[in-house]
Parts: structure tokens; C-alpha cells; sequence
């Protein structure tokens, strides 16, 4: 094998060995440790956009890259199955990653122990669960991602932490038990663990069979849903969010992102063929989706504290991709990735922006500090060490402010950044489909949802600029906040991808479109994962592509002789 | 035609351009930016000349950009002769603005940053405008209204300036989403968002059944934007801006985008009759009260904008009409304001600069001391009056006429001279009364400053206005003919109507209805005019209800106390509820399926839940054949879960108060699982489980030290409200059980298919080299897993390390507990302090007892991880077994004790093992196979006889050092907390010292 | 012994979800572990149950032995729910800690 193909292995391996590394030497928080997770993220960034431009080669066409660990045949052992979707989370993890580890040397990796070996145990965790094609293994990636994720929630301890940490975990600990419990029945059911073979098997399920595979589903779906913190799962989130350290909440944007991505892939990958889209089959996801956009957009008119805002701004991004993709075909997916991207991006910005905005006030005039109370949310004092970092930037409250106003724009999709493309590319589609589309019922949806998300953009608007006006044009003269650049630079660099976005709209929109057409060929991917044959030596004999006869209908054929010891030669 | 992409792309980008530009300059280089600032507009105003032939020719230029092709979102631009007709108006009154704001700003504001808004906002506008694309309408329409948002609270240390700028923002934005959305539908109807196309679709529009709902939306976008009432509220409240502004946003731009837009889409939209019981009531209504409200304003800036309300309801009234003459005349009465009113605003500007307040009752007599500005002043305000000779007379004298036309047969419709004439006869009364009291009368003697014209230059602009507003009232035909009838093609093209601009077109009613205006205005004013100079601000019989105050009211209740209750309402910060919602879902979710297949009628759902269960449970295959069901009803095993199942019942019940007791019992249910996994075949699950068993009630033991005592009752949980609780979760929890129970039967009594398992089975020994399937599947087959597994373990494991560094245990778990205190008293007595009473007493047989096991137990791990290829064991048992070698030591001796004998960094030993797992498995990739793939050959080793020794083996040993660091990194965590609480208390006793060497009480 | 087995896991799941709902974090931790327990066998119940038919190799033919996969995803769920088990409770002794109660919410409102 080319050293090209173990590249896809690199987004989860790189950070797992770097944390080894960072354990080995003992890294509370060192310069080395510090040096080996900026190395290991950069590293990851210029992977990721290595892999981006692999998958996405040839456009809507492009194949999906497979790779088998262990040499076993994909439905025996465990395979990793790049496509343009996994690749381009993989990239925006990238992104996130690297702006939230810069950011966070400035002070925040010192809040406490081990934040650089946790967070990247959280990249592994997000990397494996959008690289892997094993419905267990995702279940093991996940939980990667979650126990990493408890350790970053808590870093730094203290009273609001704890308090939410506690939640956070409880709620997951038993959506894992609903995980496991569906991809067993799954497997009762199927008897593989394989999503491509699953998929294949469906098929061919006798009722009884059936009937279990689609509780699994079910359940399954739920463990997914309260990763995507849909209403009435998602009230960890607000609170957890809010409490974390800013570069852990900008990289926990991408959390429930990752519900929706497991979602995303397993609903299409299970429906069996010429069913249309399962996610729309039950309004289910489309009214959960509302009610959570409307949850969230209440949340943020009702939330003083910027971060609480912040949090349940999360909660609406992620009500209004359950929402689109539970009323939308094919078409609307693509707009609807669009808006992940972009929200993703202005989200992790704001979150980065919140605490340099709020730094330069004195927590004594603080109106809200008894509100604040009442939220749980208690600065303590000993998980920021109090030197304000780095030398001030002139202007400061000037760039600060244009941040907070390019935010406010993105998250409340008004021009003229990536966040109004958005919401029209999934409106303009929504509408279309309504318009011409199969569904009768889809039409009144489409209506509801563009009723929806056009109010919730005002909603957004009036609560970020309340909170803009009281933390920026104070009645009291305030003074500029000490603002290093390794913390500007991130936020800057997230939002001018946003501007980005939006100049290049065409060329993403049409990235997009290709991967969901990609998405939509499940065969494409079934036939890449399974009919994959492992690798057979060039020389040594010892190892002949017979090691692995299949024994069920799918995988390479070949010749069954008594199999050889493999391996033995080495 | 001359190819125009650059010069039109120009125009639009050249004000944003030097807007980034100006921002970024100094602070102190006013003169700098002003002439930046006045360059670009002159620049922009000179394309539009170069245009102009092109224009008045009847052609329309275009220039386009693919933007989102695929979504019909193109950037392009569209520059007819209305859109051309405003870009002329927005650069060159702009250019004015700028040359006037450079004298009006003062020193000490941030010129760059007033500069940079005001750019901006001419680039938004000029986008409107010359937009060829609804949705990039939209787009700089929205822009336009953070622009002004900005510019108003440029002063945004002034309550009034941030409380103004939010409220415009928060209306005109409201109307900015409606009217995307409105033009959404247009887009669908017609099925292009391109203008071109959009306009050229003739009754398309009217006649979908659509149309209304895009009527009433697009319309909410213009009336908010021309602040038509009920929405005009907010353009009073944005006088706190600085004057300049006011001067080119709230007269001559901003607020003409909505009637702008109105016109732009007339041709398509305005054949009906909603179209006209919309906008001409609006119109008509906003007409009379703007100019009533007008006239009893005692700000200069005040009057002003209450006219302009006034103003634009005029021309939205005319548009709403719907007869070509009218539009005609509306967009001729679009100019004229723009002239007259910019011009007037800068003289109000001009009074407030130098005479220090814009105070109608305070002011008076400034004739003497400024006469230019007064007559100005006098020009601009006739012309707003109508009075003939001045431009606002021809579109006036229009208006008139038109409002006698019939066009719909309707009382309304009847009434309309009326109402026309009655507002004439406002305007006449406040423009009279502007000039009265602020430039005749008594000279006002407590003026903050001594009042005196300006310097030329800032004069200039407001005269150069006024001069327009002569010129045209006099020679209509010579001045403004050309460039009118530009506009009107623009908007009605081939509907274009006749009509002539004379000043005299003989004795109309029209003329009669001027001249009733003038004379009862006139005699209004002098009615008033005592009332007026003592009165308070504000209407005689409205002042009570100000439209400011109720948005304010409505804004509070919508978006801060009724989205709070109904965000407490739908939401919760209580983990209980949480998890309750969490459990229901779940179990709905596991029915829904079977209720699904009965498509929601719940008889049919019950039924076919019940044909399932009959199935499954009396389904032949379990009753008769005894293939699956092996060993039936087995009485040992029977009684194991009598027993096992009691034990989780109990733990349930005992949980809350003995917290002891409920930990044991769940040991016994979880050992009641592990005989489980024996007896089915599963010994590694067996052995696994029950090392896991251990370790874990050990560590609950270390933690329950820091639960707080509960020896009595908790007063609340008698409370019926609690009971009826406590009820509701037993049925939740009961039908979660039942639910889970009927899955596994369900499974369990069902065929298995052909499983992976299977050829797992057949292929472990030859290819993985193992006889212990399990293991082999551990460690090849799903070695990935193993690698993530431990990982977890691993985070967890630092995680746990890391909160612990910073407990602070709670005050009332400071203490000791009993048994221990007991015991330390009783060791005081008879050992001297300081030496250790636990080794010499305190648990002593026990202790000797496991530091002999210690190399025992060590040895038994090595065994059970070396033989686990092929047999029960394998890298995580050897590892737990280890750890529990050290655990017992900790119990034993406690943590101090062991630490000065063994020296175990956990966490090197997490890392390390982390590193071996995943270096075994890139040692593959040397091989050119994939990672983690494996290789093996048997060797004979002393004591452990014919092993294994697959690279698989290395892989484990991992896992064994991982899962050894883990575990005891996790123990010493817990284990040293109570050495770290004496550490905290103040006074650490010697016998607190001795106390918290056994580790938490164990 | 399907019935019993089947039985033992609802008993189990719903104690262990009944002192999930309670408000004491002890009580959570017992009702979690019960509720790994559950899912454990649950888990291995999906490889349907066999007497006598450890699956090592060697002598019997595949028909013959359980089904291993399952007793492999068994193990590692079993490792996770440990790690998993041991973060909670520390997160509830310092939760115990910093607000000097042992309620789930932190404070003494009701139960």
C-alpha cells in the first residue's frame, strides 16, 4: 500500500499518539505539551484540506475512499470510509480545532490539568466518528469524543462547571445506554455491524426481523437526537455551553453537529431503496426541529449573559438543520450543509468573542452579576489565572465590536455575510420544493419552516443587539480590554472564512450539491465499502488475497484454498 | 451602447471601497476623509453623467456577476432612468451632505468613523436602487438599515441616540425580513428573481393566488422603511442623529427606498384592488396625521420629520392610486422632497450649530443675525408649502388633481380632495410656522450662543438645494423635464402617460384646492400660533399616546417577559426532568415503530402491538421446538436471578438512606450477570465483569466518605406532591423495563441470521492465530475499538485526576467519621502521638495479610494476560487484575504507606500504553498492510509453556498498561482527598494526621 | 430460560431508570450501573444463549459455539460504563463539594 492511502488514518491517529506523547512526559501544561498540540492541530488542518481535496476530486462523481484496518475483509473487521461529507467535517473540526487551540494559549490551557491531552482526545473522538463506517465503532468514537468532552466541560473546575458538567453527563451516560441498545438490536436483527453491509442486508429482513431493525433505528435515533440537543433533549446544552471555557465551547460548536451528521449518513445510508427521504418520513424531525428553533430563539431573547445567548444561539442552529432536513428532498440538503458550515464557523467565533468582550468590564458594575447567580453562572475566580494576557491591540473596541456585529449578522442570516446565503439557498429551495415537490404535506412545512426561520432571524437580531448595546456602548465610560493577538486572530480568521463563504458562495454551493448527490447514491457508497478487497502481498507468498475467502454474499471472490497463516512470513 | 460593467460596477463599489478606506485612517485626519468622502460621491455622480445620454436614449444598462448561479442569485446591476434617476439623487445630494458635514461635525467626534458609516450607507443605497436582482435588493436593503442603525448612534453615549438606533433598526430589519420573504414568493411566482424578467411578467404577479400574501409582505417592508403609520414612529426618535444625517438618510434616501421600491414594482403589482385599499388609506392616513403631528412639534428637527411622515404618505398615497398620471406625479414629488427637505434639515442644522438649540419656542427673530440662512430657510419651507413658483408646487398642484380623479367608486374615494386639501392646509400652517417662530418675531435673548451665518461653505450646500428647488418651480420644462420623464420611463415605460409641467395650466379645481390650502393654512397657523408658542411638546388631545412608548411596551412584553416564561415554560434547568423527558422518548421510540406500521389509530396500534407479542411470545418456536431455548426453565440459574433480581429491586428501594446497603445489593445483581456470562459461554465477560465489579465498589466506597450523612428522614418526601412523583416514575420506569424485557425476548426467541460471528468463528484460528475468538476479536478483528476503548478509560482516568486537583470538600464532611474517631481515641490513649497507630493496630491482620497477596496477585495477572489469546484473559483483565493489586495495598496501608514504598506514575503508564497499542498497530503499515494488522508465531516460553506471540501480544500489553494507570490513577485521585482536606483545615491535629492516613474510611 | 433472562433484564432496567429519575446522585450512580448491567446482558442476549459452547476454537465447528461478536461488544461496553461510572462519581463528590449538597441539581428545592 502507498503511503497516500494511510492518510485517512492520520485524523485520528496523529492526535491520539500526540496525547500519548503529552502523557508520557507528564503534561499538566508544559511548553512541550503546549508545542506538541499546536503542532498536532496545524498538522491535522493541513491533513484534513489533503484529504478534502482527495474526496472531492471529480467532482459529483468522486468515489469514496475505504480503508480496511486489521487487512479483514469491511463487513469482519473495522473500515474507515472517506467521502466528501466525512471530508468536509473533517475539515471544519480542522478549523475549529486550530482557531480553539491558539486561542486557548493565551491562557486558558493553563485553567487546569490536562487540557491539551483532552482536547486532542476530543479531535480523535470527532475525527473517528465522521471517518468511521462501523455502526459500534461509532458508538466507541463517540463516547472518545464524549469523555474528552466531560474532561474539557469541567476544565477548570468551579461551581457553575461542575454543577452543568453533572447534568451533561447523566443525560449522555444514558443516551449511550439508548446507543447500545440500538445497535444491538441492529446487529439481533441484521447480524453485522458493518453501515454498508446493515444497509445491504436490510433488504432481505423477514417481518419479525424488520420489525426489530426499525426499533433499533428508532432507538438509535434518539441517542443521536440528544447529541443534536433537539427539544425536549437539548436542555443540558444552554448551561454546559455557557459554562465552559471559551476555546472548549467554540470547539463543542461542532458537537451537535455531530448528531446531525450520524443522523444525516445513517437515515440515508438505512432507508431501503425508492423510499425517499426516511428523515421526512414521520414529521418527527421536522416538528422537533421547530420547536427547538423557537426553544432556542426564546432562549437567547431571555438569556442577559452573553455566553447563555451564545448557547442556546447553538440550540437554534441546530433546531433549524433537524427542522430543514426533516421537510426537505435532496436539494434542500445541500443549502442545508451550506448553513452547517457557516453556523458552525460563526458560533466558534462568537464564543471566542464573548470572553474578550466581556473582559474589559469590571465584574462589580456588572448588572447582571445576581442574574448571572440565579443561571448557575458564577465566574470563580481560580480557573482564569487573573494576569490579563498578552499587550493591548489599539482599537481594540473598535475590531471588537465589527467582530461582534459580523456575528450578530451571521447568526440572525442577515446581509451581508455567509448566514443570509444561507437561510435564502434553504428557503429558495424549501420553496421550490413546495412549489413542484412530490409530498402534498411538504408544502404547508415549507411555509411553516420560511415563517419560522424568518422570525427567528429577528428574534436573533433584537437579542445579540441588546447585548451588543450593553456590553459595547455602555451609559459608564469603559475601559478598552488588554487583548493579545493570538486571541484576536482566531475570531478574525473564523469570520473572514464566513466572508469567504459568502464571496465564494458559487463554488461552496456547488461543492456542496455534489456531496449530497453523493449521499444520495447510496449504492455508490455500499458497493465502495464492501465490494473493497484487502490487500494481497506483492511478494510473499505467504499472504494470498485467499486468507480471506468471504464467506457472505458481498466482498472480494476469490478461490477458496485451506487458508495459510497470514502474517506468518513476517 | 458602450460596454458598461466597470462603470456600473464602479458606482456601486467605489463608496464601499473608500468607506474600508476611511475607516482605517487616523482619527485626526478630518480633512482627509471629508474630501475622500466628497470625491467618491462627485466621482459617483460623474458616472451617472457619463451615463446620462445612454439613460435618456431609453436604453438600460446592465452589468452581471455569476454569484449563486444555481440558486438564481446573480450579482447584477440594472441602471433604467428611475434607478438612475436616484443614484443621480443619492451621489449628488450626498456629495452636499458630505461637504456639510465636514463644517457641522466638531473636532473632538471620530471623523473616520463618521465618514466610513456615511460611505457605507451611500454604497447600501446606491445597491438598492440599482439592484437588477430581488434578493440583492433585499440584501442592500438590509444594509441600509444597519448603516443608519450605526449612523444614529453615532453619538451612542447618549441614552436617546442608542434607545433611537435600536428601535430603528429593530422596525425597518422586522420589515426587511418581510419583504424577503415577500420576494421569495415574487421569485416562485414568476420564477426568477431577475428584474428584468420580474418586470417584464405582466399580470403574473396579480393574478397568482399568491399575490396577496406577497402584497401584504412586501408592503410591511416598504411602510416600515417610508415610516408610513402605524411604523412611523421611529423616524422622529432618529432625529437624535447628527444632522447631516438626518439630512441625507431621513429626507432624500433612506426613507425613500420604501416608496422607491413601491414604484419599482407598480408596473407588475399595482393592477389590483388590494393593491390600492392597502397603500392609499396607509397613504392618505399617514398624510394627515404626519402633517397634524407636524405642526405641533416644538423641535425643529422634530417638525422636519413629522413633515417628511407626512411627505412620503403623499407619495405612497399616489401611488396607491394606481393610475399612471399619479405615479408620475408621485415620482416628481419624490425629487422635489428630497430637494426641499435636505436643504431645510441643513438649515435646522445650521440653527442648532450656532444658536445652540433647536427649540422652537426658545428661538425667534434670527432674521437680523443670520439673514442667509433665513432665507434659505424661507425658500426650502415654501417650496414644502406649495407654494407656487417653487417646485413643490407642480408636484402638489399633481397631487390635487389626481386625488380628484374617481378611480375607485367609493365613499373613500370621494373624500380624497378633502383630506388632500385639509393636509395642504397642515403643511401651509407648520412651514409658516417654521418660518414665524424661528426667523420673526421677538429676538430671542437666552440663546445658548450669540447666533451669526456660517461659514460660506457650509451655507453652500443647503443654498444650492434651495437654488434647485427656484429653478425648477419656475422653469420646470428647462430644467427638470429631462430627467423626470427619464424616471417616469424607467417605471411605467410604454404605459407612460401625458402630462404637462407647466406652472399655469388656467383656473383647475386643482388651483382652486392650492389656493384653499394656502388661505386656510395660513389662517390655521395664526389660530394656533399663541396656543403653539406656550404649549408642551407634542398634540393637544394625542400627547397621551405616543406610538414610541407602546412599541416599547410591546418589544418588552414580546421579546423579554413573555419569551422568559415561555423559555421556563418549555424548558428546564432540573436533571430529573431531563431525564424523565429523555426515558418517555426513548420508550416512545421503541413503540413507534409498531405503532407506525398501524398508522396512529391506537386500536389498530394496540392490536398489532398485540399481534406482535402474541407472536413473539407464544410464537411455536419456543414452546415446541427446543432448539433455541436450551436448557428451559433452569432451577440454578432460576434462583440466581430470584436472588439477582431481588438484590436490584432493593438497591432501588434502598438507595437514598442506606447508601451501603444499595451499593452491596447492586454488587449482587451485578454478580447474579456475571454467573449469567458463565453459564452462557462468555467467561471473559464472567471474569471482566467481576474484576470491574470490584474496582468499581471500591471506588464508590472511597467516594461515599464525601456524601453528606442521611440518618433522617427528608421531611419533603412525605409530602403527597412527592408520592404522586415517586408514582409517575414508577410507571415510567416500569414500562421502560417491560419494553426493554419484550426487545430481548423478542430477539431471543427469534432466528439468528447468518452473523459476522460466525465467520469470525471459522477464520479466528487460521488468520488471527487465536483460540479465544473473543480475545482474537478484541485484539484484531475489532482491535480499533480496543484502541478507542482505551482511550476513553484513559481521558476519564485524567479527567477524574484533574477535578480532584481542585475539590474542596464540603464543611460537614470535614469531620471524621465515627467508627474511625472512635478508633483514634482508643489508639491515643495508649500509643504516643505521632507514631502509627493503623500499622501497629488498626486493621493489622488484614494488613499483613494482602501485603503478602501483593506478588501473588502480581503473578496471577501476568498469567491471565499472557494466556489470553486462547483462553479466558487478555491485556484488560491481567491489567484490572494489577490494579487491584494496588488497591488492596492502599486498603491495607493507606496512601501514604504505599507511596513510600512504591513508586507508580499512572499517568506515564496511560501515555505508554496508548503509544504501544498504536505503534503495534503502525508497525504494519511497515509492511505494507493496513494498520493493526496482525502477525503471529507460537513460542515456547518457560512457566507459561507454548504462547502466542502475535504482534497482537504487544497490542495488549498496551492495554494492560493502560488500563492498570487508569485504574489506580483514578484510586490515588479519590484515595488522597481526604490527606487533602486536613491540608485545607486550618489546624491540622496530629491525630486528624493519623486519622487520614487509611485513605478515606475503608 | 428465555423468559427469565428476559425478565431479569426489564427488572433491571427499570431500577436501575427509577433511581435514575431520583434526585440524590447516589442514587443515579446505583441506577446507572444497574442500568449498564441491563444493557450488558442485553448486548450478549442479541448472540441468542448457548450452554456449553465457549467460543474457543479448536475441536467444535462454528454452528456449534455462541456467537462471539456480541461477548466482544460486551466487553467493551462494560469497560466504557466502568470508566464512564468512576467519572460520575467523582463529578458528584465534587459537585457535593463546591454546592454542599448531594441533590442532582445542586440545591435543596424540593426533591
Amino acid at each position: 500500500m502507498s503511503w497516500t492511502q494511510h492518510l485517512i488514518l492520520a485524523p485520528i491517529l496523529l492526535p491520539m499518539v500526540v496525547a500519548g506523547l503529552m502523557l508520557v512526559i507528564d503534561g499538566r501544561s508544559g511548553r512541550i505539551t503546549a508545542a506538541l498540540g499546536v503542532f498536532s492541530t496545524f498538522a491535522l488542518l493541513f491533513i484534513a484540506i489533503v484529504l478534502l481535496a482527495q474526496a472531492s476530486a471529480g467532482g459529483a462523481q468522486s468515489a469514496v475512499q475505504v480503508y480496511q484496518i486489521g487487512n479483514w475483509p469491511s463487513r469482519l473487521g473495522i473500515v474507515l470510509a472517506l467521502d466528501r461529507l466525512s471530508a468536509m467535517m473533517l475539515a471544519l473540526t480542522a478549523l475549529l480545532a486550530t482557531a480553539a487551540m491558539v486561542f486557548s494559549l493565551a491562557r486558558w490551557h493553563k485553567a487546569g490539568s490536562f487540557f491539551h491531552p483532552l482536547f486532542q482526545v476530543l479531535l480523535v473522538g470527532l475525527n473517528g466518528a465522521f471517518l468511521t463506517g462501523d455502526l459500534f465503532n461509532l458508538f466507541v468514537f463517540f463516547e472518545i469524543m464524549l469523555a474528552a468532552s466531560y474532561g474539557l466541560a469541567l476544565h477548570g473546575s468551579g461551581h457553575a462547571r461542575v454543577k452543568a458538567g453533572l447534568h451533561y453527563i447523566a443525560v449522555n451516560l444514558v443516551a449511550s445506554s439508548a446507543f447500545l441498545i440500538g445497535v444491538s438490536l441492529i446487529y439481533g436483527a441484521t447480524g453485522s455491524l458493518n453501515m454498508a453491509d446493515i444497509a445491504s442486508r436490510i433488504g432481505d429482513l423477514d417481518a419479525h426481523g424488520a420489525m426489530l431493525f426499525r426499533v433499533g433505528a428508532a432507538v438509535l435515533g434518539v441517542a443521536f437526537l440528544v447529541k443534536a440537543a433537539i427539544w425536549p433533549l437539548g436542555f443540558w446544552l444552554p448551561t454546559t455551553y455557557a459554562a465552559a471555557g471559551p476555546p472548549v465551547a467554540a470547539m463543542f460548536a461542532i458537537m451537535t453537529k455531530v448528531g446531525v451528521y450520524a443522523i444525516l449518513r445513517l437515515g440515508l445510508l438505512f432507508t431501503p431503496d425508492g423510499q425517499g427521504n426516511v428523515l421526512a418520513a414521520s414529521g418527527l424531525l421536522l416538528t422537533g426541529g421547530l420547536i427547538t428553533i423557537i426553544y432556542g430563539m426564546l432562549g437567547m431573547l431571555a438569556s442577559q449573559a452573553m455566553a447563555r445567548l451564545a448557547g442556546f444561539s447553538v440550540l437554534t442552529s441546530s433546531g433549524t438543520l433537524l427542522a430543514v432536513m426533516g421537510a426537505g428532498n435532496a436539494n434542500v440538503f445541500s443549502a442545508t450543509l451550506y448553513y452547517l458550515v457557516s453556523s458552525t464557523l460563526a458560533i466558534a467565533a462568537f464564543f471566542l468573542l464573548i470572553e474578550l468582550a466581556e473582559r474589559g468590564r469590571a465584574r462589580a458594575d456588572d448588572v447582571l452579576a445576581v442574574t448571572l447567580e440565579a443561571y448557575g453562572i458564577v465566574y470563580d475566580e481560580d480557573s482564569e489565572d487573573s494576569r490579563e494576557a498578552g499587550a493591548a491591540v489599539p482599537a481594540i473596541l473598535a475590531i471588537l465590536g465589527i467582530a461582534f456585529m459580523a456575528c450578530a449578522l451571521l447568526l440572525s442570516g442577515l446581509p451581508p455575510l455567509s448566514g443570509f446565503i444561507a437561510k435564502f439557498a434553504m428557503l429558495d429551495a424549501l420553496l421550490d420544493q413546495a412549489r413542484n415537490g412530490p409530498a402534498p404535506g411538504s408544502a404547508w412545512a415549507a411555509w411553516l419552516l420560511v415563517a419560522t426561520l424568518v422570525v427567528s432571524g429577528l428574534a436573533t437580531l433584537i437579542a445579540m443587539m441588546r447585548a451588543g448595546i450593553r456590553t459595547f456602548w455602555p451609559s459608564f465610560e469603559r475601559e478598552a480590554p488588554r487583548v493579545s493577538m493570538i486571541e484576536l486572530g482566531p475570531v478574525l480568521v473564523l469570520l473572514a472564512l464566513c466572508v469567504g463563504l459568502t464571496i465564494q458562495a458559487g463554488p461552496a454551493m456547488r461543492f456542496v450539491r455534489h456531496t449530497t448527490e453523493q449521499l444520495a447514491e447510496r449504492k455508490l457508497y455500499m458497493d465502495a465499502v464492501l465490494k473493497k478487497p484487502v490487500v494481497t502481498p506483492q511478494a510473499s507468498a505467504a499472504h494470498a488475497p485467499a486468507a480471506h475467502a468471504p464467506a457472505l454474499p458481498a466482498g472480494a471472490r476469490t478461490p477458496v484454498p485451506t487458508p495459510p497463516k497470514k502474517g506468518a512470513a513476517r | 451602447m458602450p460596454d458598461a460593467k466597470l462603470p456600473l460596477t464602479l458606482m456601486l463599489f467605489l463608496p464601499f471601497a473608500s468607506s474600508a478606506a476611511t475607516a482605517l485612517m487616523p482619527a485626526g485626519a478630518r480633512n482627509l476623509v471629508a474630501w475622500l468622502a466628497g470625491l467618491t460621491a462627485l466621482a459617483v455622480f460623474g458616472l451617472g453623467l457619463w451615463a446620462a445620454p445612454e439613460i435618456y436614449a431609453g436604453t438600460v444598462l446592465r452589468a452581471q456577476y455569476a454569484w449563486l448561479p444555481e440558486y438564481g442569485l446573480n450579482f447584477s446591476i440594472r441602471l433604467d432612468g428611475f434607478a438612475w434617476a436616484f443614484a443621480m439623487i443619492v451621489s449628488g445630494i450626498g456629495a452636499l451632505v458630505v461637504l456639510y458635514a465636514r463644517y457641522y461635525m466638531s473636532p473632538d467626534d471620530s471623523a473616520p468613523r463618521f465618514f466610513a458609516f456615511l460611505l457605507g450607507f451611500m454604497g447600501a443605497m446606491l445597491g438598492v436602487v440599482i439592484s437588477g436582482n430581488l434578493i440583492q435588493l433585499v440584501f442592500f436593503w438590509e444594509l441600509t438599515s444597519l448603516f443608519s442603525f450605526l449612523l444614529i448612534a453615532y453619538w451612542h453615549h447618549k441614552d436617546a441616540a442608542r434607545d433611537g438606533a435600536r428601535m430603528a433598526l429593530t422596525v425597518t430589519a422586522a420589515g426587511g425580513l418581510s419583504l424577503f420573504a415577500g420576494m421569495l414568493i415574487i421569485g416562485h411566482i414568476v420564477g426568477s428573481y431577475e428584474l428584468d424578467v420580474v418586470l417584464s411578467s405582466g399580470r403574473t404577479i396579480v393574478d397568482h393566488a399568491m399575490y396577496p400574501a406577497a402584497l401584504a409582505l412586501v408592503a410591511f417592508g416598504a411602510l416600515t422603511k417610508s415610516a408610513q403609520f402605524p411604523f412611523h414612529f421611529w423616524l422622529p426618535r432618529a432625529m437624535t442623529a447628527p444632522t447631516p444625517v438626518s439630512a441625507y438618510l431621513h429626507s432624500a434616501t433612506m426613507v425613500k427606498a420604501g416608496v422607491f421600491l413601491l414604484a419599482r414594482m407598480w408596473p407588475v403589482m399595482a393592477a389590483s384592488d388590494y393593491w390600492f385599499w392597502v397603500f392609499t388609506p396607509v397613504g392618505a392616513a399617514t398624510l394627515l396625521i404626519g402633517a397634524f403631528l407636524a405642526m405641533f412639534q416644538q423641535d425643529l428637527k422634530g417638525l422636519l420629520a413629522y413633515s417628511t411622515i407626512s411627505h412620503l404618505g403623499l407619495i405612497v398615497l399616489l401611488l396607491g392610486l394606481g393610475s399612471p398620471l399619479a405615479a408620475v406625479a408621485a415620482i416628481f414629488h419624490m425629487i422635489n422632497h428630497a430637494t426641499f427637505k435636505a436643504s431645510l434639515f441643513m438649515a435646522a442644522g445650521i440653527i442648532d450649530h450656532e444658536a445652540g438649540t433647536r427649540d422652537i419656542r426658545q428661538l425667534g427673530g434670527l432674521y437680523r443675525a443670520m439673514p442667509i440662512t433665513a432665507t434659505l430657510a424661507m425658500a426650502a419651507a415654501a417650496a414644502m408649502a406649495g407654494v407656487p413658483l417653487l417646485n413643490g408646487f407642480l408636484s402638489k398642484e399633481m397631487f390635487f388633481a389626481e386625488t380628484i380623479e374617481s378611480h375607485v367608486d367609493s365613499a373613500f374615494d370621494h373624500t380624497l380632495p378633502y383630506l388632500a386639501t385639509l393636509a395642504g392646509m397642515f403643511s401651509v400652517a407648520y412651514s409658516l410656522r417654521l418660518i414665524d417662530q424661528v426667523f420673526f418675531g421677538p429676538e430671542a435673548t437666552d440663546l445658548p450662543r450669540k447666533p451669526h451665518d456660517p461659514a460660506i461653505w457650509m451655507l453652500a450646500p443647503a443654498a444650492l438645494l434651495a437654488l434647485m428647488c427656484l429653478l425648477v418651480g419656475v422653469l420646470p420644462t428647462w430644467t427638470i423635464s429631462g430627467f423626470l420623464s427619464a424616471a417616469v420611463f424607467g417605471v411605467l415605460g410604454a404605459l407612460t402617460p401625458e402630462y404637462s409641467l407647466a406652472v399655469w395650466h388656467g383656473l383647475t379645481p386643482a388651483l382652486l384646492m392650492s389656493v384653499v390650502a394656502l388661505g386656510g393654512g395660513t389662517l390655521t397657523y395664526l389660530g394656533l400660533k399663541d396656543y403653539l408658542s406656550g404649549a408642551v411638546e407634542g398634540p393637544p388631545l394625542l400627547r397621551r399616546l405616543s406610538g414610541k412608548r407602546l412599541f416599547e411596551r410591546a418589544i418588552a412584553m414580546l421579546s423579554w417577559r413573555w419569551a422568559r416564561e415561555l423559555e421556563e415554560l418549555l424548558g428546564t434547568n432540573r436533571l430529573q426532568s431531563q431525564l424523565r423527558a429523555l426515558v418517555v422518548i426513548m420508550v416512545l421510540a421503541g413503540c413507534w415503530p409498531l405503532l407506525a406500521g398501524a398508522g396512529f389509530s391506537p386500536a389498530a396500534a394496540l392490536a398489532s402491538v398485540g399481534v406482535w407479542l402474541g407472536n413473539t411470545w407464544l410464537s411455536p418456536r419456543w414452546l415446541t421446538s427446543s432448539a433455541p431455548m436450551v436448557g428451559m426453565f433452569d432451577p440454578a440459574l432460576l434462583l440466581v436471578w430470584a436472588v439477582g433480581v431481588a438484590c436490584a429491586v432493593g438497591a432501588a428501594w434502598q438507595a437514598k438512606y442506606h447508601r451501603l446497603v444499595a451499593l452491596i445489593l447492586m454488587g449482587g445483581s451485578g454478580l447474579a450477570t456475571s454467573i449469567t456470562f458463565v453459564w452462557y459461554s462468555a467467561p471473559d465477560l464472567a471474569l471482566t465483569q467481576l474484576l470491574v465489579e470490584i474496582v468499581t465498589v471500591v471506588l464508590i466506597l472511597l467516594g461515599l466518605r464525601w456524601m453528606p450523612r442521611r440518618d433522617e428522614l427528608i421531611p419533603d418526601d412525605q409530602l403527597t406532591s412527592a408520592r404522586l412523583r415517586r408514582l409517575r416514575d414508577l410507571f415510567i420506569a416500569i414500562a421502560a423495563g417491560c419494553g426493554v424485557a419484550a426487545l430481548a425476548f423478542a430477539v431471543l426467541t427469534s432466528e439468528q441470521t447468518a452473523t459476522i460471528g460466525d465467520e469470525m468463528i471459522r477464520r479466528a484460528y487460521p488468520e488471527g492465530g487465536g483460540h479465544n475468538v473473543v480475545n482474537v476479536i478484541l485484539v484484531d478483528f475489532r482491535g480499533f475499538d480496543t484502541l478507542g476503548e482505551i482511550t476513553v478509560l484513559g481521558a476519564v482516568a485524567i479527567t477524574v485526576f484533574a477535578l480532584l486537583r481542585r475539590f474542596r470538600p464540603a464543611r460537614d464532611s470535614f469531620a471524621a467519621p465515627d467508627q474511625k474517631r472512635f478508633q483514634t481515641e482508643y489508639d491515643s490513649t495508649r500509643y504516643a502521638p505521632g507514631k502509627d497507630p493503623i500499622n501497629a493496630h488498626y486493621m493489622l491482620v488484614q494488613g499483613v495479610i494482602i501485603r503478602l497477596l501483593f506478588p501473588v496477585i502480581c503473578a496471577m495477572a501476568a498469567f491471565l494476560f499472557m494466556r489470553g489469546h486462547d483462553l479466558p484473559g487478555g491485556g484488560f483483565i491481567g491489567g484490572l487484575t494489577f490494579a487491584i493489586a494496588f488497591i488492596l495495598q492502599y486498603i491495607a496501608g493507606g496512601a501514604r504507606w504505599v507511596e513510600d514504598r512504591l513508586v507508580v506514575l499512572p499517568v506515564r503508564w496511560i501515555g505508554a500504553g496508548i503509544l504501544l497499542a498504536a505503534a503495534t498497530g503502525l508497525g504494519a503499515l511497515l509492511f505494507g498492510r493496513p494498520f493493526l494488522t496482525t502477525a503471529f508465531r507460537y513460542v515456547e516460553l518457560p512457566l507459561f509453556g507454548k504462547t502466542p506471540m502475535a504482534s497482537a501480544l504487544s497490542f495488549d500489553l498496551g492495554v494492560f498498561a493502560l488500563v492498570f494507570g487508569a485504574t489506580v490513577l483514578m484510586l490515588i485521585a479519590i484515595a488522597h482527598q481526604s490527606i487533602r482536606v486536613y491540608r485545607t483545615m486550618e489546624k491540622a491535629s496530629v491525630r486528624e494526621k493519623a486519622a487520614a492516613r487509611s485513605g478515606g474510611d475503608v | 430460560m428465555e423468559p427469565v433472562i428476559a425478565i431479569a433484564i426489564g427488572v433491571l432496567t427499570g431500577s436501575g431508570v427509577w433511581l435514575v429519575l431520583r434526585p440524590r446522585t447516589f442514587q443515579v450512580i446505583v441506577g446507572l450501573s444497574l442500568i449498564s448491567y441491563a444493557v450488558n446482558l442485553f448486548i450478549f442476549s442479541m448472540g441468542r444463549l448457548k450452554v456449553g459452547a465457549p467460543t474457543f476454537t479448536g475441536g467444535a465447528g462454528a454452528s456449534a459455539l455462541a456467537d462471539p461478536a456480541p461477548q466482544a461488544l460486551v466487553l467493551t461496553a462494560i469497560v466504557i460504563s466502568f470508566a464512564m461510572t468512576a467519572l460520575l462519581l467523582v463529578v458528584t463528590i465534587a459537585s457535593r463539594g463546591l454546592t454542599g449538597s448531594d441533590h442532582v441539581d445542586g440545591r435543596e428545592d424540593g426533591l
